[in-house]
């Protein structure tokens, strides 16, 4: 029992980093309908700037906070004027294939530009022991779980009542009628990339300091995939539990079945229920009309 | 002076082609091919082999994704799949690499109906994750299944002899390689222009439009799948023999993105986009290294260090400016320069 315990924990913790990779998914699909093959880079990006941030200005934690989000709202923002805006009214799989670009460009410029070394980031949060029960978890671990939730209840609160979330739904819903409406599509995809590169890089920052900054953190954006597919791709609260759903189950598979299993569970999962349900679990099915 | 290109009759429509300036370009290239190991060192040789082999899998990726329209991310998985079977068949088996090459392409075909019956149901991006979820569980069983595959240890093959050749020897595997490719390049030509061919085109120009006017989407997407993944494997059971020692460090994300690079910058659905995409792709990191060579000595250092990440960037770019600015790729530049060339000085 301690050890299922256990095990739930930890699936937790990379959970919660997964779903937060994977409402960064969910939001550019839903508003643009591109999926973004970048986000796991982007994540990296984030929190690289991030940590040299921290380490060049030794700045309180509170501050380093705000000043990443606003660094990372000026990554999305960057990178979708750059690469995605140039390529409107091309067709989706054309975008897809820019993103799949994008992402071995910025991971390669990653390690050009910061080499290849992994570094500790420390932080004010980092280091302090939580004990719940059987399950003893480091602080900032717990802090990962901890800004899932608030990074799923932010987006929640935006969707359902800001007037821009609405929009955003609206673009989702058909972008041409949102277009007709007054919504400027162009300013809601440069938004939705700022919110994606602002949730998934706080992950970023969170995992660089469970584990520490290194030039391979882009794997996770791989790996929150099926995450992202398996609580549909049109939801973004759905695509964060999904994320959950993948850690829970690749921890649980690792302690109880084998050895490496952690990073591959999530993909046998996502073929099996691609299989069955092609439009994820709370995805919703598409009509397509000839 | 040449007014237009004009079809005249039944077989000329289903000709491989119909023009005597392609077919005595097409022969002039194929001697000069042919050529190359007289003249070349080995270097060169070995960067056309690996040439020859890329070529070999982007026919295969292009017959999927640019002719058929299914998205593939998991090159790397049937690569990987074909390259194992041929090694292990060889070591641990004794087969004879003439067998053990060809089940490396059904071993990679068999196993794409895994992948090819839930890709009936999804499309685009689905079926894109799907792919390359298939090739992170390939390379993963490959990592773990010690007893079959020998695990992280990898694979040796040693005293290698193909119907006689020594393939230890450039020369002669390059000669294995150009046969080969040559025989890819005649079947996808071949089955562009059967029915079969026309088949795959239109259901990537809508599947749905396709099943109404009679195409079986369920047979010719899975033999789509079969028919791509079969020439990939044998492009994967060539890089064993290219490499006589097979690691699953090999087959990473990298190399599935640079076989989409090849057919994106070649040209999507063409034989001649996928094979000048393999020749671009390959070069491109030789063509970097030239470059930074010139550069300051500090400089070409620390661009030596990283040759992996130079590479990976150089492709990404040339991913996304093909996109950007020539989406028909480097074929369809060929196509407009030599439509220029004909109407000239009537070209516009």
């Amino acid at each position: 029992m301690d050890l299922f315990l256990n095990l739930l924990a930890s699936g937790l913790i990379s959970g919660s980093i997964y779903g937060l990779i994977a409402i960064g998914f969910a939001v550019i699909f839903r508003t643009t309908g591109v999926l973004n093959f970048a986000q796991g880079e982007v994540m990296m990006l984030v929190a690289y700037v991030s940590w040299s941030l921290a380490t060049a200005l030794s700045l309180p934690f509170w501050l380093l906070l705000i000043v990443t989000v606003f660094a990372a709202t000026l990554i999305g923002a960057i990178l979708e004027r750059l690469f995605i805006r140039p390529m409107l009214g091309q067709p989706t799989f054309a975008i897809i294939m820019v993103t799949i670009g994008l992402a071995i460009v910025l991971r390669s410029l990653t390690v050009l530009i910061w080499g290849t070394d992994a570094e500790p980031f420390d932080t004010i949060i980092k280091g302090g022991l939580l004990t719940v029960g059987p399950v003893v978890m480091y602080s900032e671990q717990f802090a990962a779980i901890v800004l899932f939730v608030i990074a799923i209840a932010a987006v929640t609160i935006f969707y359902r009542f800001s007037r821009v979330g609405v929009a955003m739904r609206a673009m989702a819903e058909d972008e041409t009628t949102a277009l007709l409406m007054g919504v400027n599509v162009k300013r809601m995809s440069m938004l939705a990339w700022s919110i994606a590169a602002t949730v998934s890089g706080l992950a970023g920052v969170t995992l660089a300091m469970i584990s520490s900054r290194s030039s391979d953190m882009w794997v996770l954006g791989l790996r929150a995939f099926p995450g992202a597919i398996l609580g549909g791709l049109d939801s973004v609260v759905g695509a964060g539990f999904g994320g959950i759903l993948i850690g829970v189950i690749g921890d649980l598979s690792e302690g109880y079945i084998g050895h490496g299993l952690k990073e591959i569970s999530g993909f046998a999962v996502v073929i099996l229920v691609l299989m069955i349900r092609p439009y994820g679990l709370f995805g919703q099915r598409e009509l397509e009309r000839v | 002076m040449r007014t237009g290109h004009f079809v005249e009759n039944h077989g000329k429509q289903i000709a491989l082609s119909d023009s005597e300036v392609v077919w005595s370009w097409t022969a002039v290239l194929l001697i000069l091919c042919l050529l190359l190991p007289f003249v070349a060192s080995g270097f060169v040789l070995t960067l056309a082999i690996t040439i020859g082999i890329s070529a070999i899998g982007a026919i295969g990726l292009n017959l999927l994704t640019g002719v058929t329209g299914l998205i593939s991310l998991g090159q790397a998985g049937f690569l990987a799949a074909g390259c194992y079977t041929t090694a292990l068949l060889i070591t641990d088996y004794r087969w004879p690499p003439e067998l053990a090459l060809l089940a490396a392409g059904v071993v990679s075909g068999l196993l794409s109906l895994i992948i090819g019956v839930p890709s009936l149901r999804l499309k685009g991006i689905y079926l894109a994750i799907t792919t390359l979820a298939f090739s992170f569980i390939v390379t993963h069983f490959l990592l773990y299944a010690e007893p079959l595959t020998h695990g992280p240890y990898g694979v040796r093959i040693q005293n290698l002899r193909f119907l006689g050749l020594n393939l230890a020897a450039p020369p002669q595997m390059y000669y294995l390689v150009l046969a080969i490719l040559f025989l890819a390049c005649l079947a996808f030509l071949n089955l562009m222009r059967s029915k079969v061919g026309r088949a795959f085109f239109a259901i990537r120009d809508h599947d749905i439009a396709a099943r109404a006017m009679g195409i079986d989407l369920t047979q010719y997407k899975l033999s789509a799948f079969f028919a791509a993944s079969f020439l990939v494997g044998i492009a994967g059971g060539l890089m064993a023999f290219q490499f006589r020692f097979v690691n699953v460090d090999l087959f990473n994300i990298l190399l599935s993105i640079e076989a989409l690079a090849m057919i994106i910058v070649g040209g999507l659905g063409s034989l001649s986009g996928a094979l000048l995409g393999a020749v671009f792709i390959v070069l491109l990191p030789e063509f970097a290294r030239t470059v930074t060579n010139l550069l300051p000595t500090h400089l070409s250092a620390a661009f030596s260090t990283h040759i992996y990440d130079v590479r990976g960037l150089l492709t990404g770019l040339a991913i996304i400016m093909t996109l950007r600015f020539e989406p028909l790729g480097l074929i369809g530049v060929w196509r407009r320069v030599s439509r220029y060339w004909l109407h000239w000085p009537l070209s516009t």
